[in-house]
């Protein structure tokens, strides 16, 4: 059947009537191979051009359709369904640009002509060679896999366990709450994490359509996105947790004590046991790994003391296969391990903590009930908080975690709070408190204090001395240009007494040990303005005891993260954190389409911008995989004509999406439509010409060329 | 060359630099007509076969611009390109072709501005260096 | 009726595709039996007159290898097509333009005087290059024209059918021959080979990983190639993806990789410009000047990926001067 195409010229106006002779261009196109038509229309985009285009494809019977208007980018959807609702296949359809790229910026008449015909003469000549593609539709699973019950992948959780949606959360400990419920209060506000955490964690353990899985780990990722079939191991806890009412009898007859991981190992716990006071699920578990029953030891001591016969040592670990048609990856961080950085003596020296320790310290549920002591169950006296280890370092990790900052200022004030008398060094190179709240609250606690922190244009300016035996602080008004110059500062200077604002160049370069019962640390002071040199400056070696050092280190990516990684085709930067698809447009998918980072796993944040993260995801699934609805696919991708393909395997290695795939057997190359983005590469690269690369295939784009290029 | 007007084909990437050819447009700066721009989903998608085939087709210069590295909307599609075109440019010297004839650069699609300039440009060198003569006889 | 008639001729060719057709061995008392040759330069004495004495398609086939650069080689090979039913280009020469197409980076006139005057060991005190009419005495002599760009066959008559390689083999000569006399040839135009390229049949093809990554190519004596391994993963060039199957792995098997005589599959316009595509997705690196590093690890890429399919490729060769 000939071809019977018809060719729309918008006038837009005056947009494009106006910049050439428009006349000329629809006689052009009127008698170019194929074109019954050529039209001139004064707005296509309005009610009657596109009615005008239905009535035409009807009556004319029009098998392709160009239109020479605006911007593909602008109309291309509406003049899709435009001839797709008339009858007319959506891909039928060439767009030309006279507007953006010819009349808007080709300012001679003449020249504006000349473009337009010959742009149109490509779309015709391309448009002859479209082919009718349909829009495929497969299954999908509405359900959702979540990994990691912390806050965020709760979040995450309670936002997609909708009607008709069933949510799995697999968790890899004993409990939900991950770090958050942990400590005792955070920042800004200092409210209580695990009450704030409280009802999340009562609607999570209760709702319907959440399935939670403790102790249960990731073995397997198959699939693809709308139907990922994953095997889970859920680990026995050895209590029957309907049985169990958390009575806790159990604890105290076990023989077995070892280093208790969930109070960062600062105190011990049995071989079964609470990961902490009130963690939730509200029953224990046994530590296979320690229990002396797996060491082929007799004992049935916690059996004995259990009045509810919720002990069950039969009970063996469970796959199971979930699929599900996303996966959430809210795996959370860790901290960078401080042994590496041996300069601050951690793992050596008594009462030197991690903050993560710290919190535990802190925290109610933890083993000092709250109270902060020494070792030696002291109070202490002088409390040094370091800030940036491991962090902002070349020597270590280079990013800044966002949060520390903040952490530490509460950690001050919490500190002054249960000590007034205590005093407080804070050792920084630089304060990072952004968001809305932070900086307020953090000015409000210096106020209530009497602690004033000052932010200086140029710490360099500082001039730090003794004074009275208390260290004095001279440092510029803001304002001053120059900081070469002392002498015009001087008219402003102010000073102020504080405990002491050290400031460094690097916190890195600290040396902590311990000398006579007390922590000592000599630090570079800054205003050397090259830290190997002591001689310039004030700066110098100075030596500081105190009682207790709290470190902030570095937050980076779960040690255990790279494992998932690895099984769900994810890939992770050097700091451990999943790497999202695209850092601002796309921050919490991937590549893998159909799994998304959120939260911490994705990079280092605060509580507010993980559960953000871990909603925005869940608004990502809920929009496209709708229960009871197929998922449609994209019809522009790449298909392998096996007849040609040679299974040379090159375009297998192009593809970031993992779209192409080597079927081992037929020795052939295939694209999974589901997960192909049509981006084209792999049909440029393939050297058999054996992929298509539908809607923009070969023949197309050098119809095209040829089009633009002939006189 | 006088009066020369070359005849340029410019593979723009849908995401960036077609994006960024159309914000020139919206912000009426002039470019030159000698420009056609033929839209592909990626620069990642340019065959090397397709500039082969334009110059054949009598086109005087041919443009690739993609997204910034780092910025493709595919990730690594820009690279690919990059890649093609190391190898393309040395392959091209014993045809003949001159250097300026072929140019692979980056245009996002907020830099309507940095669009015409550079396709200005290539114009300009094309004109100087006349029209591509494919080997006759 | 009589056997079939069927000529051999070579135009601009090295001889190896008439070695092809001896190699048929035992094989060709079995065509020769069953065909009457009545034209073929090398291995029988027949003048062009027998040619011109022919009717008009009285030949069956006529197997034309070398590709087309002289004036003679056009008039003989137009001449064959008037005579003949079927006209099959024979090899890499006749297909693609061969090797004796890599002159097409030269201008005819460049390799006129480096053939006669620039060579080191070429003694020619007087500058003498060939000409097309020499006058000696009352004598007129001519030699033929040198064309500027050599061509392939089909660029010079319409041709039935491809035997591709450089050589081809002595089984895709006898198919060939076999299907003509069984009269069980395919669709006009067709190549008579693979439709697939070399990986599809070659031994190493399982070796080969699903990424290779190469930051400096390495050529054939530089490392010790293993025999069971794919060339790519060794950083070897080997054009075989790119090239159409039917050789039987000949140089694979010989350890040796492949250089693409066979030319490239059916929908692909350029085999120089497609290898180089694929073989740019396995540089590893996203760097510019890295970039640049590895490929300068390829002394001549041009005539590497070129090599046998120049004449016939998008551009056909160097392009002339500015004017």
């Amino acid at each position: 059947m000939a071809e019977q195409i018809g060719v729309y010229i918008c006038e837009c106006g005056p947009n494009i009537k106006d910049a050439m002779n428009i006349d000329d261009v629809a006689d052009f196109a009127q008698q170019l191979d194929g074109v019954i038509f050529a039209r001139i229309f004064r707005l296509l985009c309005s009610q009657e051009g596109k009615e005008l285009i239905a009535k035409d494809v009807h009556e004319q019977g029009l098998t392709r359709v160009v239109i020479a208007a605006c911007s593909p980018k602008e109309h291309e959807h509406t003049f899709r369904k435009v001839i797709s609702d008339a009858g007319l296949n959506p891909y039928m359809l060439q767009i030309v640009n006279i507007r953006e790229q010819c009349s808007w910026v080709i300012k001679d008449k003449g020249r504006a002509t000349d473009l337009a015909k010959s742009m149109i003469k490509a779309a015709v000549y391309r448009v002859a060679h479209h082919a009718a593609l349909e829009t495929k539709e497969i299954e999908a699973q509405p359900d959702v896999l979540v990994v990691g019950a912390g806050i965020t992948g709760m979040s995450a959780a309670l936002t997609l366990a909708q009607k008709q949606r069933k949510v799995y959360l697999v968790e890899r400990s004993p409990c939900l709450g991950g770090k958050v419920v942990r400590y005792e209060e955070v920042f800004p506000n200092l409210e209580c994490a695990p009450c704030m955490l409280e009802p999340a964690l009562d609607e999570v353990l209760h709702h319907e359509r959440i399935e939670v899985l403790t102790l249960s780990e990731i073995n397997e990722v198959l699939g693809f996105y709308g139907n990922f079939i994953v095997k889970v191991t859920k680990k026995s806890r050895l209590v029957d947790m309907q049985a169990c009412i958390g009575c806790r009898a159990c604890i105290e007859p076990c023989p077995v004590e070892v280093s208790d991981e969930y109070n960062e190992s600062l105190a011990k716990r049995k071989a079964i046991y609470f990961p902490f006071a009130g963690a939730l699920p509200n029953a224990p578990a046994i530590d296979k790994e320690h229990c002396l029953r797996f060491k082929s030891q007799e004992c049935d001591l916690c059996q004995k003391a259990c009045q509810f016969a919720a002990i069950n040592y039969e009970e063996t670990d469970q796959v199971r296969e979930l699929n599900v048609g996303a996966i959430v990856v809210a795996t959370g961080f860790d901290l960078f391990d401080v042994k590496n950085a041996s300069q601050f003596g951690y793992g050596k020296i008594e009462n030197v903590y991690t903050s993560l320790e710290f919190e535990r310290l802190l925290s109610s549920t933890g083993h000092t009930g709250g109270e902060i002591l020494k070792k030696d169950g002291q109070v202490p006296e002088k409390v040094a908080l370091i800030h940036c280890v491991g962090s902002r370092s070349k020597k270590f990790h280079e990013h800044c975690s966002g949060v520390c900052c903040s952490y530490l200022v509460k950690f001050a004030h919490l500190l002054k709070q249960k000590f007034p008398e205590v005093s407080i060094v804070d050792i920084y190179s630089d304060f990072c408190l952004p968001g809305k709240q932070t900086q307020k609250s953090f000015n409000d606690f210096s106020k209530e204090q009497g602690v004033e922190f000052v932010r200086v244009n140029d710490t360099n300016d500082l001039v730090i001395s003794e004074v009275d035996g208390k260290i004095s602080v001279k440092y510029p008004v803001s304002g001053a240009q120059d900081d070469k110059s002392l002498e015009k500062i001087t008219a402003g200077l102010r000073d102020l007494s504080v405990d002491m604002v050290v400031r460094l160049n690097d916190t890195n370069d600290l040396a902590i040990n311990e000398v006579d019962g007390k922590i000592s640390f000599k630090y570079a002071g800054s205003g050397a303005q090259d830290d190997k040199s002591l001689e310039k400056g004030t700066a110098g070696l100075r030596d500081l005891s105190v009682d207790m050092v709290v470190l902030a280190p570095a937050i980076v990516g779960a040690v255990d993260a790279q494992v998932l990684a690895q099984m769900l085709d994810l890939t992770t930067d050097e700091n451990g954190f999943f790497n999202e698809e695209h850092s601002k447009l796309s921050p919490v998918s991937t590549t893998t389409e159909g799994i998304f980072i959120v939260g911490c796993a994705q990079g280092p944040q605060d509580i507010a911008g993980s559960v953000a993260q871990g909603q925005a995801a869940a608004g990502k699934i809920l929009s496209r995989l709708v229960p009871g609805e197929k998922l449609t696919l994209d019809p522009c991708t790449a298909e392998v004509d096996e007849d040609l393909c040679s299974g040379c395997k090159t375009c297998i290695g192009v593809c970031i999406y993992n779209a192409v795939c080597y079927d081992e057997e037929k020795k052939r190359a295939a694209v999974n439509e589901a997960l192909c983005r049509g981006c084209g590469v792999c049909v440029a690269t393939c050297p058999s010409a054996a992929i298509t690369g539908k809607h923009f295939t070969d023949e197309q784009i050098l119809q095209e060329v040829k089009g633009v290029l002939e006189d | 060359m006088e009066g020369f007007e070359p005849k340029l084909v410019a593979f723009l990437c849908n995401w960036c630099s077609y994006s960024g050819a159309d914000s020139a447009g919206k912000a009426q700066k002039e470019f030159p007509a000698n420009i056609r721009a033929v839209r592909v989903m990626c620069s990642g998608r340019v065959d090397p076969q397709f500039v082969l085939e334009a110059f054949k087709n009598k086109a005087d210069g041919v443009l690739i611009l993609g997204c910034h590295p780092g910025d493709c909307h595919y990730k690594e599609g820009n690279y690919k390109a990059l890649r093609r075109y190391t190898l393309l440019k040395e392959v091209l010297k014993p045809f003949g072709i001159e250097d300026e004839r072929l140019l692979l650069d980056w245009v996002s699609a907020s830099e309507g501005n940095r669009f015409v300039e550079v396709v200005w440009q290539m114009v300009n060198n094309v004109k100087r260096l006349g029209p591509l003569p494919l080997r006759s006889g | 009726m009589g056997k079939p008639k069927v000529g051999l001729y070579w135009a601009a060719g090295c001889g190896g595709c008439e070695e092809v057709v001896v190699d048929l061995a035992e094989d060709l008392l079995t065509v020769t039996g069953a065909v009457d040759i009545v034209f073929w330069p090398v291995a029988m004495d027949f003048k062009y007159q027998d040619v011109e004495a022919l009717k008009d398609a009285e030949l069956a086939v006529v197997l034309i290898n070398g590709a087309v650069r002289l004036s003679e080689q056009e008039h003989i090979v137009k001449l064959l097509r008037r005579k003949s039913k079927l006209v099959i280009a024979n090899g890499s020469c006749a297909c693609l333009g061969g090797v004796v197409g890599l002159a097409n980076f030269s201008k005819g006139i460049e390799l006129i005087n480096r053939a006669y005057k620039e060579v080191p060991t070429v003694a020619n005190p007087l500058g003498l290059t060939p000409q097309s009419v020499t006058r000696e005495g009352d004598k007129e002599l001519e030699l033929p024209d040198f064309y500027n760009t050599v061509k392939s066959l089909n660029m010079v008559i319409d041709v039935d059918y491809y035997i591709p390689g450089c050589p081809s083999t002595p089984e895709l000569i006898k198919d060939a021959f076999m299907a003509i006399l069984e009269n069980k040839l395919p669709p006009k135009g067709a190549v008579l080979a693979d439709t697939r390229a070399l990986c599809d049949t070659c031994s190493r093809r399982d070796t080969k990983p699903e990424k290779i990554s190469i930051r400096e190519f390495k050529r054939v004596y530089e490392i010790e190639i293993d025999p069971a391994r794919c060339f790519l993963d060794q950083a070897i060039i080997c054009l075989g993806l790119v090239t159409r199957g039917g050789c039987q792995e000949r140089c694979i098997k010989a350890n040796m990789p492949c250089r693409g005589c066979f030319g490239a599959l059916d929908n692909v316009n350029d085999q120089g410009a497609k290898f180089l595509s694929a073989l740019a997705s396995m540089m590893d690196s996203n760097d510019e000047q890295e970039l640049k590093r590895i490929v300068d690890s390829i002394p001549d890429p041009a005539g590497l990926f070129y090599r046998y399919s120049l004449a016939t490729s998008l551009l056909r060769g160097k392009i002339d001067e500015a004017k």
